[in-house]
């Protein structure tokens, strides 16, 4: 993939001053009143600007070139335009690391802060690695593995919090960082890691472009490849993770700076370590300066963190239309190796467990007094219409994710592809959002009104950026994440309000069972059942999709018109299910692997068999948000990220002989 | 499908409930055995009152934040306030859950385990002290210990005596009651909160006559203490962590004038949305913390 270039490099640089002076000029409107104030002899008003002001300035000047810097890097030694600190999950992993400090050992964070997060941030970065490795840390393949390892990060980071008892400040989790400032030791501490690691980059400017050519040709060129990378990948985590200790997570920033840096046409390698950090500086510094702005004097409405990644995801969109895309070879899945000899019998065999677990689930929880209890006669009979309706929920959303999972693997072949990739259950939360600010209190139509749309909007949007192409996958994938992204904003700015709406968009985030009512559970099931039923007929279709566009096209078979339905239903799927258990969901990633994993390959078996382990999957995760920090009930996509997420991991590790 | 309950037939009680809800000092036979209580202010209350709750929500932070009145060892926690085990509330068995506009929301669900009787302690634009003084004496009589609310109510008034007393001792005549969010942000408390009507009713002025300003995310920046003159700061707890080492080098902090003039008094952890035990926490530890503060 390469970036277009546009215009000659001398105009960017006046477009580039002409915004840098204008995100001075934002922030020199408050810098001027409080001077005067101060040389008219007002000693607070001279702390404030020596001590508040100025900080706050030096603050997003230097975490922006640390960010923009950070994603240079990374870009540059993944050979990936979109890769930068939050989609790689170091933010997150960072994050997460700091909360769990915070809950266990705060001790360490009067002294380590950075060192904690360094350790949260290089876990996550080696995990998604490690995901990518026998992929050739494919760029779109790595951006799936980073988004997964991401959601995993916040869903232990809000499930600790919430654990500890604390339901109010699990808010927080979902933010961004603010940039507000007292004294200057954040702005000292980003500085030093911005001049270090400038300091190495620089030095290491020539052994980093042999690192642009294949291994054989760098190790004979004296480059030992491996340690050069993972050494100035450990330089750009330490970047970013000083970044989020010591104001929180800023996303896109990263990305913007070297995008940005390459668009306004810094080509070489040392043009775009120089360039990246430059604009990732202004860029911040203007967005800092808007939300002072649009939050006047009673305070910022939204962090700065949620901001930049309102701002940013636009530019997400806009990038990956001007990239050229080269359809990757398709990573088609090679054939299960084992193969199950009578798959029916398999998926037959499986739904029978799954419905066992779900009678399970229904008999076996915690009692009143902490300990575990078999409920029976009269005990289950009180306990039913509490149990019945959430596992009924869960395994109807399961089983629409499970199916949903299975066409978005077999249709883009890319086996860390979920449902909510294609974006239509960020636009449902999005399209919640959206109500929520337009009325306070909306019933629960409304809100399910809000959600139907979101996820239409969504929809139709992904389809016709895709549809000017082909529906290759990868287009798709893009499309979808960047469109997701754009949603996801818009609903992380919500929920970074604080009020009493951004909870009510929480507890959909999460996922809510807790309170469903038998009603809920009937309408739950029948929308599955009426959204799968056409899946019975996918089956055919979907195999010979998987002999490529041209046997398709003799057999008969109109390839777009067919992707464009299958899109259509994955989506409707996803965002049916997310209404019912929040947009973050592993059941749709896991379940397609296990049918493999178990040797369903034909479509049919594939199909049904992932369908119902998707099922089994969110009654299981279910079950566990009840039973694991009783009495407090963790919300069940949270439970389901955090036991999915490492399987998976371990999955796709073991992954060669199974597939891609 | 609901739990049988024991003693009265399903539709009496149903009967009797909708009685009580409607003439709300009407008795209702036996006081109820087995009460789940879910908003915190009614739970102070019940528990200052003498009355012993099954079942209630977020146990653990309540002995963080809250921390007075005690809680019985036989209580079971019902879980996050946000997202309450219904199924372990169901399997409690009570009588009578008490709940609050606050959790308007789950009433139906609710409703379906036991009769729900509500009162509002915070209502917008209404001060809630009186507020909290009539819960306890609604809360006594539908438990039937109305003896206890009237002692309990009683020894609030001679609290705010002496807390009344030192506040002129010290001669401090207006103060802005505030929580620590960050280290850069704060949440006042207005005449619309326990703190800020409480403090009125000391004789102190509020140095924050509007709204309060309470948000998870902490909304009032720390500039804004400078707008008090000479008020006295009053921070309540509960504190962030590390707060009070992050306090020593929070320049902004430091410079501002009543930080300076040594006008900062600093109280443990109390509600910030509770009732009348809390109110009187609140007067009893300034009255404490008086004598030894400030310059």
């Amino acid at each position: 993939m390469t970036v277009r270039e546009s215009g000659p490099a001398r105009r960017s640089i006046w477009i580039w001053g002409a915004l840098f002076l204008v995100a001075g000029a934002i922030s020199g409107v408050e810098m001027v009143e409080q001077l005067r104030r101060a040389s008219a002899g007002d000693a607070f008003a001279e702390i404030l600007l020596k001590f508040s002001t100025l900080p706050r300035a030096a603050v997003a000047l230097a975490a922006g070139a640390a960010l923009g810097l950070s994603g240079a890097i990374l870009q540059r030694v993944l050979r990936n335009p979109l890769a930068e600190p939050a989609t790689l999950g170091i933010s997150a992993g960072a994050q997460l690391a700091l909360t769990a400090a915070t809950i266990f050992a705060p001790a360490m964070l009067e002294y380590g802060r950075e060192g904690v997060a360094f350790a949260g941030g290089i876990v996550a970065v080696s995990i998604v690695m490690l995901l990518t490795w026998r992929r050739g840390l494919e760029p779109v393949s790595l951006l799936l593995a980073g988004m997964m390892v991401s959601l995993v990060a916040s869903s232990f980071s809000a499930a600790l919090v919430l654990a500890n008892g604390e339901y109010l400040y699990s808010i927080f989790i979902w933010g961004g960082g603010a940039l507000a400032q007292q004294n200057w030791a954040p702005a000292l501490s980003i500085l030093v890691a911005l001049i270090l690691a400038s300091a190495i980059a620089l030095l290491l400017v020539r052994p980093l472009s042999i690192l642009g050519l294949d291994d054989a040709n760098a190790r004979s060129l004296g480059v030992a490849p491996h340690v050069m990378r993972l050494g100035i990948l450990a330089v750009a985590v330490g970047l970013a993770t000083t970044v989020v200790a010591e104001v929180g997570i800023i996303g896109f920033v990263g990305l913007a700076g070297p995008a940005l840096a390459g668009l306004s046409g810094a080509r070489t390698l040392k043009q775009r370590l120089i360039a990246a950090p430059l604009i990732g500086a202004i860029v911040l510094w203007l967005a800092d300066g808007v939300v002072v702005l649009a939050g006047g004097a009673a305070g910022e409405r939204i962090p700065t963190g949620a901001a930049t990644a309102l701002f940013g995801a636009p530019l997400l969109l806009w990038l990956l239309f001007r990239l050229r895309l080269f359809e990757q070879p398709s990573f088609a899945e090679r054939a299960a190796s084992r193969r199950a000899s009578r798959p029916w019998a398999t998926v037959a065999g499986i739904a029978a467990f799954a419905l066992s677990l779900l009678c399970f689930t229904l008999f076996l929880g915690r009692s009143p007094t902490g300990g575990w209890a078999w409920a029976s006669g009269a005990a289950f009979h009180d306990l039913l219409p509490w149990r019945a309706p959430r596992v009924l929920i869960a395994a109807a959303a399961g089983a629409m994710l499970g199916g949903a999972g299975a066409l978005v693997q077999r249709m883009t072949g890319n086996p860390m592809a979920s449902p909510e990739m294609l974006g239509a259950s960020s636009g449902a939360g999005a399209g919640l959002a959206v109500i929520l600010l337009l009325s306070a209190t909306p019933s629960p139509a409304l809100q399910f009104f809000g959600l139907i749309i979101g996820a239409l909007v969504a929809l139709f949007v992904m389809i016709a950026v895709v549809s000017r192409g082909d529906f290759g996958p990868e287009r798709l994938l893009l499309a979808g994440i960047a469109i997701g992204a754009v949603a996801t904003a818009i609903t992380t700015a919500v929920i970074a309000t604080g009020t009493p709406q951004a909870f009510e968009l929480l507890r959909w985030l999460g996922g809510s069972t807790h309170s469903a009512t038998a009603r809920d559970a009937t309408i739950a099931i029948s929308l599955a059942v009426m959204l799968l039923a056409p899946l019975a007929v996918c089956g055919r279709w979907l195999d010979v999709v998987s002999l490529g566009p041209v046997a398709a096209a003799s057999l008969g078979l109109a390839m777009n018109r067919l992707r464009l339905l299958l899109v259509l239903l994955v989506g409707l799927l996803s965002a049916t299910a997310s209404v019912y258990i929040g947009p973050l969901s592993f059941a749709g990633l896991i379940a397609p692997h296990l049918a493999r994993m178990f040797g369903l390959g034909p479509s049919g078996p594939y199909l049904y068999g992932s369908i119902a382990f998707g099922a089994l999957v969110l009654v299981s995760a279910d079950w566990l948000a009840r039973v694991a920090t009783f009495p407090y009930q963790l919300p069940v996509s949270l439970m389901a990220s955090i036991i999915g997420g490492p399987f998976l991991v371990y999955l796709l590790s073991r992954g060669g002989r199974h597939n891609g | 499908m609901t739990a049988t309950l024991p003693g009265p037939s399903r539709r009496a009680l149903l009967q009797g409930a909708l009685a009580v809800m409607a003439v709300p000092h009407a008795r209702a036979g036996q006081p109820p055995a087995r009460v789940a209580i879910i908003d915190w202010a009614l739970l102070e209350t019940a528990l200052a009152i003498g009355l012993q709750p099954v079942g209630a929500t977020e146990l653990m932070q309540y002995r963080v934040n809250v921390i007075e009145p005690d809680l019985p060892a036989a209580i079971t926690d019902i879980g996050l306030r946000g997202s309450l085990n219904f199924e372990l509330l169901s399997a409690l068995h009570p009588d009578l859950i008490v709940s609050s506009n606050f959790y308007e929301q789950q009433r139906g669900l609710l409703s379906r385990i036991a009769p729900v009787q509500t009162f509002n302690v915070y209502e917008p634009g209404r001060p809630p002290y009186p507020r909290a003084v009539e819960a306890t004496s609604w809360l006594a009589d539908l438990v039937q210990h109305d003896e206890a609310a009237r002692r309990y109510i009683g020894e609030t008034e001679r609290e705010f005596a002496d807390c009344r007393a030192a506040l002129e001792r010290r001669r401090i005549e207006r103060a802005i009651v505030i929580n620590l969010g960050d280290p850069r942000h704060f949440r006042a408390f207005g005449p619309d909160s326990m703190f800020g009507d409480v403090i009125g009713r000391l004789g102190v002025a509020n140095a924050w006559p509007q709204a309060s300003q309470y948000a998870a995310a902490a909304p009032v920046g720390l500039h804004k203490l400078v707008e008090i003159d000479d008020a006295y700061i009053i921070v309540v707890g509960p504190s962030p962590v590390g707060a009070a080492r992050a306090r020593s080098s929070n320049a902004i902090w430091n410079a501002l004038p009543a930080v300076r003039e040594g006008r900062v008094i600093t109280l443990g952890a109390i509600n910030h949305f509770g009732a009348l035990p809390a109110a009187r926490r609140f007067a009893r530890e300034l009255a404490h913390v008086l004598p030894d503060c400030c310059t």
